[in-house]
């Protein structure tokens, strides 16, 4: 059986990208851990990233609030405007926006760093100097993507939250205490714990994705570039795809 | 390795915020569904719910209360509402409450809203089932404006058949267009004006007159206000009773005399018959009495004699000296 050669290619990355992720697991589970780089690599990936997600997510929750306004005006439930903010921000708009803006930092840092590492032969060198090069570059900084994101996107919905606060404060007067109310009265544990769990699943997505890039890398600086540039656009077509597939789940198991 | 720890501190307080803001939602949100926090059970059977859900509010008397735990379909007319509320609600709430199924404002969720029927009674316990008011169902308002609509529907049908026949009628016109009509009204008016202030006067004048009456002004006032009159006329009123008694049973007396004269005088028996019918006694008697005159006459002549003879003087002076003593004494004792 001959497929064209751009399927094929196509097919072959996924099943590299799939072995990837089970040597990430196989490595995971084995001693010795990389506790000291996994906590760097938090600090890098994590805080680092908090001032670019938490000014982002307050744009969003003050320009979301401001459009959502005059169609709600317009309907005379402009006071269920908080209400209608804070659903779309925790469940759906905070994580995506997020995990979106974390890929293109995180996810194209990870792909320059280690596919200039693959290009200068650095990795090779560690693995003559008995160092386990997947282990100390790769599981860390996946996991701790993994364990960043979620946080991230929790710290950038409160932000985005109030972002939104200010927004309904530009025309009309709403006391932080009612806002506050309001917005976890119209909350519910099937809107959270799902958007929740879903960030781990970008995050890992957006290290694997990364990781797997930057590894796999080749033909000099050139390629450094483009695994950059792809570790981006897969990891961003991933959360997508997760999203869709975390949106059926969670339909399924009824929480919607 | 000052820098590293640095490095540590920030990114302990960036998880440890993270996971601050992740807890604090969870457990507002579980705040809000009553999941902390004591709550005791409250129930109410409706027989529809009309799309309550768990999870829908609880409100006493507008107070949020607690939330709706789950709903039980206990058989095809009855379905049981099972409402968490707030322990704190417990004190207030009494077994005479009212639960009914509302809806926040005119388009929100559905909640169940606890009123105080007002009426006496103890304090609600874990598992009390509250007696109901029927839901104001939209179908029945709309059916019911439905109703309310045929029937406006059709008073205006007949408004505009009277419309109409009023259009039509030329004396409704006439009266309409008649413009010496407001004059001569006007005139009645008025007349009715002065007549009214007439009879204004009138009734002024019977209202003194009555109030005069009522302060015992006037005969008819005293007649009316005077308490010893009333009791004159009555005691004038029991003597004319006693007398008409008395003059009765002289009535009947007479009647009786009248009757035994009669049947004498039928009979022809009786001294009284024997006189009225026997015309020589009656001369008889007519002679007699013209004797005893003249003897009585004789009598005095003789008696004046006495009078003035020596023998028997002294005594008829005593007499008069007495007399005239005792007429002199008698306005002295009155």
């Amino acid at each position: 059986m001959v497929l064209p050669a751009k399927t094929a290619r196509f097919f072959q990355e996924t099943g590299d990208v799939a072995k990837f992720t089970g040597r990430f697991f196989s490595q995971w589970f084995r001693p010795r851990y990389e506790v000291t780089e996994f906590f760097r690599q938090c600090f890098v990936i994590g805080y680092k990233s908090l001032p670019l997600i938490g000014l982002t997510g307050f744009i969003m929750g003050l320009v979301l609030t401001m459009q959502l306004r005059p169609s709600l005006v317009e309907y005379g439930v402009e006071s269920q405007l908080p209400a209608m903010v804070g659903i779309a921000i925790v469940r759906e708009i905070g994580p995506v926006i997020m995990a979106l803006i974390f890929a293109g930092k995180i996810g194209s840092s990870i792909g320059a760093e280690l596919g200039s590492m693959k290009v200068t032969e650095q990795i090779d060198a560690m693995e003559v100097s008995g160092t386990n090069p997947f282990k100390y570059l790769v599981v860390t900084r996946v996991f701790a993507a993994t364990m960043m994101l979620p946080v991230l996107v929790l710290l950038g919905d409160a932000i985005s939250l109030y972002g939104s606060y200010l927004g309904v404060n530009i025309r009309g007067i709403t006391s932080f205490r009612l806002y506050w109310a309001q917005i976890f009265d119209n909350l519910a544990f099937s809107d959270v714990i799902p958007a929740f769990i879903k960030t781990f699943f970008f995050g890992f997505a957006v290290g694997i994705i990364g990781s797997y890039k930057g590894f796999h890398s080749s033909k000099g600086t050139e390629g450094v570039g483009r695994s950059a540039n792809s570790a981006v656009v897969v990891s961003s077509i991933l959360i997508f795809i997760i999203d869709l597939i975390a949106v059926q789940i969670t339909d399924l198991l009824g929480f919607n | 390795m000052n820098k590293k720890i640095s490095t540590n501190i920030k990114l302990g307080i960036f998880v440890l915020s993270g996971m601050v803001f992740l807890i604090l939602m969870l457990y507002m949100i579980g705040k809000n569904q009553n999941l902390f926090g004591s709550t005791f059970e409250l129930k109410a059977r409706f027989r529809n719910v009309q799309g309550l859900r768990p999870g829908n509010n609880i409100r006493y008397s507008g107070i949020q209360a607690g939330t709706v735990k789950k709903l039980n379909i206990l058989n095809d007319t009855t379905i049981e509402v099972v409402m968490l509320v707030d322990l704190k609600m417990k004190d207030y709430i009494r077994k005479s409450a009212v639960a009914s199924i509302g809806t926040d404002g005119l388009m929100g969720n559905k909640l169940v809203n606890i009123n105080p029927s007002g009426e006496p009674g103890s304090l609600v316990e874990d598992g009390d089932v509250l007696s109901i008011r029927k839901p104001v169902n939209t179908d029945d308002l709309l059916e019911t404006l439905a109703n309310t609509n045929h029937d406006v529907a059709i008073i205006a049908a007949q408004l505009k058949i009277t419309v109409q026949r009023i259009n039509n009628s030329t004396a409704a016109w006439k009266i309409l267009n008649d413009e010496s009509l407001p004059q001569n009204i006007h005139s009645s008016v008025a007349q009715i004006r002065t007549a009214t202030a007439k009879a204004v006067d009138m009734v002024n004048n019977l209202n003194t007159l009555v109030t005069g009456v009522k302060e015992g002004k006037g005969s008819l006032g005293a007649i009316l206000r005077d308490t010893s009159f009333a009791h004159n006329l009555n005691e004038a009123i029991l003597k004319i009773k006693n007398v008409s008694e008395d003059a009765d049973s002289l009535t009947s007396e007479l009647n009786k005399v009248v009757q035994q004269f009669r049947d004498e005088s039928m009979n022809g028996s009786g001294t009284i018959t024997a006189l009225l019918k026997d015309s020589v006694m009656a001369k008889n008697v007519t002679k007699s009495l013209d004797n005893i005159q003249k003897g009585t006459e004789g009598f005095n002549e003789i008696m004046n004699a006495v009078k003035k003879n020596f023998l028997f003087r002294s005594y008829f002076r005593k007499r008069e000296k007495q007399k005239r003593n005792e007429s002199v004494q008698l306005p002295a004792i009155q």
